[in-house]
């Protein structure tokens, strides 16, 4: 998958109480849940109220480390995300990634995405195209057997088709 | 090998090693009752009322928001109730406590099991020699559906700790002191063994405090070999001959890390990261509002015991509020027992009743803008329990000194 849009800026460990705050887990509602997305993190009223369909997020060390929630990866792709790049994931964020089709790339050198930048992610080789700054970087892509369970629509479509 | 290659291997059928994705089967798939109900509702509009892989291996606990704090949770928990009746599936109601301590309890938990589970801190059941795994709401969906799941063999780091405690110094302060020198990405997509002549010395509420903040450092797992007083309680609990599960002499470890504990202080963490690790004399003198004993890292009878050697006979600091919370009703029932509820509700205390309590804001006792909370809790993430509120993580002798001083105190000058 190709993706592009405008960079969104957030720190190293941002945790899952950052991303979606332990008040809104009675929600069971999608839509509802998306409008949560990054409300804890320094910068997410204003990520929530500007953000765009295609936006990707860059972010440092351990992204969405902390509790199990789900939500998390689904509220930030419910609310329009295209991919999340980060120096590192944190396990279970990565699988909830997979698992609901939320693309994620890693990459060690983000200081040099800054946001607003445009930029192009080839999600299953892990190229990216900063398009404002004319350059290419290779981050780390997730493995054949995560893009498997991407493509076939997510962990749950995929056990199904698989014996 | 390493613990967790060696029971990744056994499942596998086949030798693995770190990196590889190898395809497990599950000896348990466990829900609470949150994110209980996102589980359900993506396995029915996926497979609709199908069975599931084995209802016998399914469990649903109910810890976080007991009893139900409104009416959406009180919604969610009939959601789980009536599905568990359908299915046929084990429920733990609102009157057991903490799912993790609740199957370990119950014989479900043994070494060489793989468990998952919609806890962060399932982790915790290394404590016995079990791997056990938090996962989000799709994948116990599928867990439930299909009873096997992928897996990433992770590296292994060695934690080494040899040495004795000093007076009141405990495993809280020793695993918030190996936090601060790993940090909160320590062991980010790695797997934890802790031996050692201190490790190897512990009990079972010491091994579930270290292995739960496995979790705080990133861990996947985390792994105590389990001793004989392990075996026997999981054999008593389970009713049959317990295999135990230890590394080979010759297993590939990432990394080594060695601590020594003979002089080591009382720890604490300072908001709003676990690893933001400081000796406890460091911050005396903090004033403190409230202080929460209990949780999935400090709830066992242990635990509530270092605590009543403290208040036994004394009062709480005026104006300073102490919840106590027991991990689970068998925890209660021995506290009851044993008189500790007698010092604690003595003391000014407030006991609460079993479950995960001050965790999340799901639960009563949250904190008001610019308060201040010590609990024996595992994290500290800012607004985790209240906007504006700061949270110190300590061990349940620090936390009773505290409680009596009403600002942060070391336990050895009470």
């Amino acid at each position: 998958m190709i993706v592009t849009g405008k960079i969104w800026c957030f720190g190293h460990d941002i945790d899952t109480d950052q991303i979606y705050p332990g008040k809104y887990l009675p929600l069971t509602d999608k839509q509802e849940m998306s409008k949560h997305a990054m409300e804890g993190a320094a910068g997410g009223l204003e990520f929530i109220d500007r953000v765009e369909k295609g936006d990707i997020i860059v972010a440092g060390r351990n992204f969405g480390c902390g509790s199990s929630r789900e939500h998390a990866a689904v509220a930030i792709r419910g609310i329009g995300v295209s991919a999340v790049v980060a120096e590192s994931f944190a396990r279970i964020f990565h699988r909830n990634a997979v698992n609901t089709g939320l693309p994620i790339v890693v990459f060690k050198g983000i200081e040099s995405f800054k946001q607003g930048d445009m930029l192009r992610v080839e999600t299953e080789s892990g190229k990216m195209t900063n398009l404002s700054q004319d350059k290419v970087y290779q981050g780390t892509p997730v493995t054949p057997l995560e893009i498997e369970i991407m493509e076939s629509g997510g962990l749950l479509d995929y056990l199904k088709s698989t014996k | 090998m390493t613990i967790i290659e060696k029971i990744f291997s056994r499942a596998a059928g086949k030798d693995v090693s770190p990196g590889e994705y190898i395809w497990a089967s599950l000896n348990l798939v466990v829900m609470r009752d949150f994110g209980g109900p996102n589980v359900i509702q993506e396995y029915e509009s996926k497979f609709g009322d199908r069975p599931v892989f084995d209802k016998e291996r399914i469990a649903i606990t109910f810890d976080l928001h007991v009893p139900a704090r409104n009416e959406k949770v009180a919604v969610n928990q009939k959601f789980l109730r009536d599905f568990a009746k359908r299915q046929g599936v084990m429920l733990f109601d609102i009157n057991t406590g903490v799912g993790q301590h609740i199957l370990l309890e119950s014989g479900l938990v043994k070494p060489w099991d793989i468990i998952v589970g919609t806890d962060s801190h399932m982790n915790l059941l290394g404590a016995v020699g079990a791997a056990g795994f938090g996962m989000g709401t799709t994948d116990i969906a599928g867990a439930m559906y299909k009873g096997r799941l992928y897996f990433c063999v992770p590296p292994t780091i060695h934690i080494k700790v040899s040495g004795s405690f000093k007076k009141f110094v405990s495993a809280k302060d020793l695993i918030l002191f190996i936090l601060k020198h790993l940090k909160t990405d320590g062991a980010l997509n790695r797997a934890v063994e802790l031996s050692g002549t201190t490790i190897e010395k512990m009990n079972i509420a010491e091994r579930i405090t270290m292995t739960s903040m496995i979790t705080e450092m990133s861990g996947d797992v985390g792994f105590i070999q389990p001793n004989s007083e392990v075996i026997t309680y999981i054999e008593s609990r389970n009713g049959e001959k317990i295999e135990t599960i230890k590394p080979d002499p010759n297993a590939a470890y990432e990394k080594t890390y060695e601590f020594k504990v003979d002089d080591l202080q009382p720890q604490i963490a300072c908001p709003h990261s676990p690893d933001n690790v400081k000796s406890v004399k460091e911050l005396s003198k903090t004033r403190v509002d409230q202080v929460f004993i209990g949780s999935c890292t400090n709830g066992r009878f242990e635990d509530l015991k270092i605590a009543a050697q403290f208040l036994k006979g004394r009062k709480v600091k005026q104006g300073l509020r102490l919840i106590i919370v027991p991990a689970t009703m068998e925890v209660a029932k021995e506290s009851l027992e044993k008189g500790l509820y007698d010092i604690f509700i003595n003391a000014g205390a407030v006991i609460t009743n079993p479950g995960c309590a001050l965790c999340t804001t799901g639960h009563p006792g949250i904190l008001a803008p610019d308060e201040v909370m010590v609990s024996t809790s595992n994290r500290n993430f800012i607004g985790k329990l209240g906007k504006d509120a700061e949270v110190y993580l300590a061990s349940p002798a620090t936390a009773a000194a505290t409680a009596l001083a009403g600002e942060i105190t070391d336990p050895n000058e009470v």
